[in-house]
């Protein structure tokens, strides 16, 4: 049996194939992905663009590297390196050194996405995993916040929206409108809600975005910062909560990044994201959780493909164990 | 057992947009008879025939020429009048040796002759069951849908059967011979039907289509009319693999084929409308199933369809519809999801093979390969599958050689429909694989139970 070999491979049907390629679907998420950059240029400057061409660069250049060096076939045409360096550099704050983004971009590529297969094997997201690594080992270049050009005052180091909530500050500088459209200190891709929320709809209109699993992702955050964020019970800041962190980039774009659960597992695994991300924010040492929350979850997905069943035709559901 | 309001099967693609139908769907059946013809002694995958004729000797139309070898096979007729020139032994697309009777004809004139059972609708009171499924045999009738399984093996069923459904739902991309034979011979369609019907001892027989062929139904449902009769039009939504003997009787029914069992497990046979027409012309007519509808289509100048003796060359009908538009041309045998790959950039003049009982088409592609990329885990291979099965799972544990595997993943339960790998982005051959699989382990299960 020579399962690999494909002799006849010119010959198989079905003969007709769908124009949607691996290619096309990451190109759709860079082009979702680029209100967002353009907000980040406007809101903290040409310094965010430097940072976000860096991490790109490097993701893709340490992927053909890496790939030329175990003698595989590259994979850099199709794309998923480059989301990869976007994302890495929206969740870093404008202030975060060049180099530091560069050691994020090959730490996410070469460890978490080639050490185990390359595209589709890695078990959780490169760009979250690149993140953190760098919170790790560098606390203290990657946390400097700042605010926009456009908050009234010149960039000034200023804590995040979710630090001084977690710090019990009253949030009086900035609006909910300032949270929506992104006018707030944070990461550089993760502040504004309403352009993330375009590259979203145009994910959904391209049909390549579960967006049940990130609504519900979004909604059990809330609910649970709400019942238990406040001073008493169902009094958490709602918007806060919603829009002051990277909820919404980590919803739209890392939570439903491609790892198989079936749709109910996928559900599921929102759940479990959401029940963690809050977990941290209300009683948790950091203010944000959407990384640590969605990367926990990605480690239960052995789990719940395992516990999942699907109808499979003709077969009585009791006999289908599920494997 | 009750109807779903909406009928539909889980799962399933909409592989093109609708314009590849519509090349060849407002084209009426165009009559041909050939000089030469190729008859294969082996008209489906199922066992071959012996040929039972010798070179030099004169056949006439209807005439056995051969006889079945095996329990698969069904009878084979001259398809003309003439003489055989030639007994030769050729390779098919799969590389087995299969003997094929090249007949000479006569002569190639028409003959058209109105009957009854082509205008009105026929009293069956005098046909028996047995007559029906006795000139199934004699007709050499064989499933014309594309499994070419003989029909009256499927009649001679001992379960209560309580629907035939005849399948016009042609849910292939690109083929429309069907949907033309419904517009240009419904009543002999409707008449079969009711043969079918009485010879299953049904309650009930529903024509089945889908909707992107409602002229068809509209005509089938006005020559129905008001006559209480058994037979039914049903509508179902388009969707590949409509057409797919499981799916339909889901489709329709809402009920689900048990695994490993056939649709009779569950009442139900189904067959094609072209051997519903088959069936009429047996009985009313004597005329054997000679003759099919193929259609021509996808990059050649003038796609159309054509009504030709089985046995009719390949070339020949590629030469009438003017040849190929592409040179980097790929040659489908039948629709492009499930049909066979006959040849790739190929002369119209080399093009070897002829119409058997089961060729639905030929549809000219152009050859583009895109190699196979890496897996990204998108699950758009088990949204589409419609029978329910992970398909990159299957695949991956295929690689692996790791056969238990698939089979505690069902890949058993495979229908092979291909949407699979239509939907994948990474352009992975899942279905082959599956396939595969699926006959690794059903080998493997004869060995246990040899041993």
């Amino acid at each position: 049996m020579k399962a690999t070999k494909l002799e006849h491979m010119p010959k198989l049907n079905p003969h007709i194939k769908t124009p949607s390629t691996t290619s096309i679907i990451m190109q759709d998420v860079a082009i979702a992905l680029i209100p967002a950059l353009l907000g980040a240029f406007y809101f903290f400057g040409i310094r965010s663009l430097y940072l976000v061409a860096a991490s790109v660069a490097s993701c893709v250049i340490s992927e053909f590297i890496w790939q030329k060096i175990v003698r595989r076939q590259s994979t850099i045409g199709d794309f998923s390196a480059v989301v990869t360096g976007i994302l890495i550099a929206f969740n870093l704050p404008v202030t975060t050194p060049i180099w530091v983004a560069v050691v994020a971009s090959m730490f996410a590529i070469i460890v978490v996405k080639q050490f185990f297969g390359g595209i589709g094997s890695n078990f959780a997201n490169p760009a979250l995993m690149g993140r953190i690594f760098i919170m790790v080992m560098w606390p203290t270049q990657v946390m400097q916040y700042v605010t926009t050009f456009h908050s009234g005052v010149d960039s000034v180091t200023s804590a995040t929206v979710l630090s001084m909530l977690k710090g019990g500050q009253e949030i009086t500088q900035f609006s909910t409108w300032d949270m929506f459209i992104g006018n707030i200190p944070g990461a550089i891709g993760e502040t504004s809600a309403l352009l993330l929320l375009i590259g979203f709809i145009y994910m959904c209109y391209r049909g390549i975005v579960n967006a049940k699993a990130a609504i519900i992702y979004i909604a059990t955050v809330i609910a649970i910062t709400f019942v238990f964020g406040g001073d008493g019970l169902f009094t958490g800041d709602i918007m806060t909560n919603l829009l002051g962190g990277g909820l919404i980039l980590g919803a739209f774009y890392m939570l439903t990044d491609y790892a198989f659960v079936s749709a109910r597992g996928k559900l599921m695994l929102a759940v479990l994201a959401g029940i963690i991300t809050a977990g941290i924010r209300v009683w948790g040492g950091y203010p944000e959780g959407v990384a640590f929350g969605i990367l926990a979850a990605n480690c239960f997905i052995g789990f719940f493909e395992r516990i999942k069943k699907t109808h499979v035709y003709g077969v009585k559901d009791k006999q289908n164990e599920g494997w | 057992m009750k109807f779903q309001e909406f009928s539909k099967f889980p799962g399933g693609v909409h592989p093109t947009d609708g314009l590849d139908k519509r090349l060849s769907n407002q084209e009426s059946i165009f009559k041909y008879i050939p000089e030469v013809v190729e008859i294969s002694m082996k008209q489906s995958g199922g066992s071959a025939c012996q040929v039972v004729v010798k070179q030099g000797d004169h056949v006439t139309i209807g005439q056995i020429i051969g006889e079945p070898k095996g329990f698969g096979a069904a009878a084979i007729h001259a398809s003309m009048n003439g003489t055989v020139i030639e007994i030769k032994i050729v390779k098919d697309a799969k590389g087995q040796e299969t003997t094929v009777c090249v007949i000479q004809a006569e002569e190639t004139k028409l003959i058209e002759n109105e009957l009854e059972y082509s205008n009105k609708l026929i009293d069956l009171t005098d046909i028996s069951k047995e007559r029906i499924i006795g000139a199934m045999k004699d007709s050499g009738l064989i499933g014309m849908g594309g499994a070419g399984f003989p029909t009256h093996i499927k009649y001679e069923t001992n379960k209560k059967i309580q629907y035939v459904l005849i399948n016009g739902a042609e849910c292939e991309p690109f083929l429309t011979c069907d949907h033309r034979l419904m517009l240009e011979y419904g009543m002999e369609i409707v008449n079969g039907a009711n043969l079918l019907v009485k010879a299953a001892d049904a309650t009930k027989g529903i024509i089945c289509l889908e909707d992107n062929k409602k002229d068809a139904a509209e005509h089938l449902k006005k020559l129905l009319g008001d006559v209480s009769s058994s037979l039914e039009v049903k509508v179902l939504p388009t969707k590949y693999p409509q057409g797919g003997e499981r799916q339909l009787v889901q489709a329709v029914t809402g009920i689900e084929v048990p695994m490993g069992g056939l649709p009779a497990d569950v009442g139900i046979i189904i067959s094609n409308v072209a051997t519903a027409k088959a069936i009429a012309d047996m009985i009313f007519a004597q005329i054997p199933l000679v003759s099919r509808c193929i259609t021509i289509t996808g990059r050649v100048k003038k796609p159309r369809n054509y009504l030709v003796p089985i046995g009719t060359k390949f070339s020949d009908l590629i030469e009438l519809s003017g040849g190929f538009e592409v040179t980097n041309n790929r040659l489908i045998l039948g629709g492009p999801m499930t049909g066979a790959c006959l040849a790739i950039n190929v002369k119209a003049e080399e093009l070897e093979g002829s119409v058997t009982k089961t060729s639905s088409g030929i549809v000219v592609l152009e050859n583009n390969n895109e190699g196979e990329s890496p897996c990204i885990r998108c699950e758009a291979c088990a949204r589409v599958c419609p029978a329910g099965i992970v398909p990159f799972k299957i695949n991956h544990a295929y690689i692996d050689e790791n056969i238990d595997i698939c089979e505690k993943l069902y890949a058993t339960e495979c229908i092979g429909c291909g949407s699979c790998s239509y939907v994948c982005p990474a352009k992975i051959e899942l279905a082959y694989r599956v396939m595969e699989a699926r006959g690794e382990i059903n080998r493997r299960k004869r060995e246990r139970g040899v041993k």
